[in-house]
């Protein structure tokens, strides 16, 4: 099997040469792996690579076939690129070329939001504010811009990378 | 004497408060709101009473709600915790009238300490130092001139009505003292409408220590000596220690008599802390009290030998305070660490959500305040205080060793958490040789906010975790659909036919 896989902006491919039991040799950009590799815990992998032992922690990420990978210093943001994924990547681009989202990255609950549809707002306007563990964050348009839709009310609770407002 | 304790509270304090009631016993009864049907405190506790919707001035903070649930239990006492209704005189004068009682100090303690006016009158009356400094504005330039001699430069002159920066002047020469004083006055004038102006002495490397004492009713009051809370972010305590690497023998003894005096003077009983600044010169000035259990108190707990719970507990049932002064002294070294839910590659942006994984530390030494556990969804609503981990030492270095082993063995997926900038604060120089006050990290920003930069093959490991992570789930999810065409409906009735021979 040979994948396609981006790896914090950057794009390798990668082969899987053989397989015995937990053993794997693993070719990136033509360059051999040997690893023992073992799921230790549900998401945890113990990886014995040159005889030094590596923790690795896989998180799947908010996307299907994405993940955060944690070593024992360094977050990895991964995507694995098959061709359903390169396919759906290739919609998703098209949409957001369109609509522009405006969300927040962690989950929490709308305090309060400053704009109508319709609205023009200037570069630099606050739009909507969103609080949690009692830390309030003010979001705030990049450039000039038109409220398009507003996909939130005032008190919701909204996950992560939930589309709240679309501008234009 | 308590027999039945309600706790007011959540997350770490609330499970660490029935721990001891346990130990002495003590039924512990727990609140909780829609958020924390499945928080620990809850599972921990005998039993647990539903006080209303997840925001927390719809629950952990209506006393009504908190009383009604008290009484329905029949808990003979409360314990606030810290922060919701520690702090809140009304409410232990509440408990007093129902008949409950709160571990805790009485209403007016609470209330002296917690107006910064009269604490600072009490305690100056008491003979404690405090930040010198006229609270009356100053008349003209020669009063001006003639106070700042008095109280010594640097000074920083500040507008009566002021806040936010606006009005303020540090003067650090003599000769700069006039124009200082007319470029406050006009800017306090534009800002707030009002040109009143007043003088406090500036304190160019602060740092916070705090003394831990415990009082009774029948006027002993101790204290456990200091806590070093130098390092903090944005006002937040983030890494407290015991002893301070600043203190001197002699001083210490000082300031604990102040702390003490400072208690005594608002005529205080339960355990409390008293807050200092302190300058480089050891020079030390009141900066309030604390009138509950304070986060960091585990440190002390572990230096001194003392469970500040159970003294607490002790103190409302009426109890004299066992420990003299001269029993008590300070055993080696204590840290804590706060682990926070929040991500410090990202500004420190609040991180609640679901754990997906935790591995916490063991080992001698070392000692886990936390209430999370797999699968536990981090609320929005509350604190993002995770856990605290505290570690011992025989020797402030054998403290750091042991706590950065601590927070290397310490995993917790999901959520994103302080971890890698406490590891980060561990590994500083200006931390290893305890010289620090409290603009350790802004002054340290480059050092710790550096990213470590894997020297081996992670990015190659991670790579590989991931692809075969991906290889493995499809095929076992191929192997799934096999398995699902052999079984035939032939083979399905056979099946049936030999559960009917049984």
């Amino acid at each position: 099997m040979a994948l396609e896989i981006n790896i914090d902006g950057q794009s390798v491919n990668v082969e899987l040469l053989s397989k015995k039991d937990n053993r794997y040799q693993v070719s990136i950009d033509g360059k051999v792996y040997d690893v023992d590799l073992v799921m230790v815990e549900k998401g945890v992998y113990s990886v014995l690579y040159k005889n030094k032992s590596y923790n690795v922690e896989l998180v799947p990420g908010r996307e299907p076939k994405t993940y955060t990978i944690d070593t024992l210093y360094n977050s990895y943001d991964v995507d694995i690129l098959d061709a359903e994924a390169k396919y759906l990547k290739g919609r998703k681009q098209d949409y957001l070329e369109d609509n522009l989202a405006i969300s927040s990255p962690m989950p929490g609950k709308v305090v309060k939001i400053l704009v109508k549809i319709g609205d023009k707002v200037n570069a630099g306007d606050t739009v909507i504010i969103v609080s949690a563990m009692k830390m309030e964050s003010e979001y705030k348009v990049k450039n000039d811009r038109i409220i398009k839709d507003i996909l939130v009310k005032e008190g919701d609770t909204i996950d992560g990378n939930q589309p709240l407002i679309i501008i234009e | 004497m308590i027999r039945k304790v309600l706790v007011a509270n959540r997350g770490e304090i609330a499970v660490r408060v029935m721990r001891t009631c346990r130990e002495m016993g003590i039924i512990s009864v727990a609140v909780y709101s829609d958020a924390d049907r499945t928080s620990l405190h809850v599972r921990y506790a005998d039993e647990a009473h539903y006080i209303g919707p997840s925001p927390s001035n719809e629950s952990y903070l209506v006393i009504d709600k908190i009383i009604a649930a008290a009484k329905k239990s029949k808990a003979d006492a409360i314990h606030p915790g810290y922060g919701f209704l520690s702090e809140n005189a009304a409410f232990s004068e509440r408990c007093k009238k129902e008949g409950i009682i709160f571990i805790g100090p009485s209403a007016d303690s609470i209330s002296t300490m917690g107006d910064k006016i009269s604490a600072r009158k009490t305690i100056s009356k008491a003979g404690v130092p405090v930040v010198p400094g006229t609270k009356e504005p100053l008349s003209g330039e020669e009063e001006a001139k003639k106070v700042i001699k008095k109280i010594g430069l640097p000074v920083m002159i500040k507008a009566s009505a002021g806040g936010g920066g606006k009005g303020m002047r540090l003067v650090k020469n003599e000769k700069d003292i006039v124009s200082s004083y007319r470029a406050a006055r006009s800017e306090a004038k534009a800002a707030f409408g009002n040109d009143a102006v007043y003088v406090e002495k500036y304190i160019a490397s602060p740092h916070h220590i705090e003394f831990q004492i415990l009082a009774d009713m029948h006027g002993n009051t101790i204290h456990l000596f200091e806590r070093e809370c130098s390092v903090q972010r944005r006002h937040q305590k983030v890494i407290e220690e015991t002893p301070s690497p600043l203190m001197t023998p002699k001083v210490r003894q000082e300031m604990g008599k102040h702390a003490v005096a400072a208690a005594k003077a608002c005529g205080y009983y339960g355990a409390g802390t008293i807050e200092f600044i302190v300058d480089d010169k050891l020079n030390y000035y009141f900066l309030e009290m604390n009138t509950r259990l304070q986060v960091e108190h585990p440190i002390t707990e572990r230096v001194v030998g003392i469970d500040l719970v159970r003294e607490q507990i002790n103190i409302a049932n009426g109890l004299k305070l066992t420990y003299k002064q001269k029993d008590l002294s300070q055993n080696g070294h204590a840290i804590e660490c706060r682990i926070y839910a929040e991500d410090p590659d990202n500004n420190f942006m609040p991180s609640p959500g679901v754990i997906q994984h935790i591995t916490e530390p063991l080992g001698f030494g070392v000692r886990h305040d936390g209430y999370v556990y797999e699968g536990f969804k981090i609320p929005i609503y509350y604190d993002p205080l995770i856990s605290k981990l505290i570690v011992w030492g025989k020797t402030r270095d054998e403290a750091i060793a042991r706590m950065k082993r601590a927070l290397h063995s310490y995993k917790i997926t999901g959520v994103k958490t302080s971890i890698k900038f406490l590891e980060k604060i561990m590994n500083c120089p200006d931390f290893i040789e305890g010289n620090y006050n409290t603009h350790f990290i802004e002054k340290n920003k480059s050092f710790l906010e550096e990213k470590d930069i894997c020297k081996g093959d992670c990015k190659a490991i991670a790579i590989i975790a991931a692809f075969i992570d991906y290889h493995n789930r499809i095929e076992k999810a191929q192997q799934n659909i096999s398995t699902g065409n052999t079984s035939s409906s032939w083979k399905l009735s056979s099946r049936k036919k030999s559960m009917f021979k049984i």
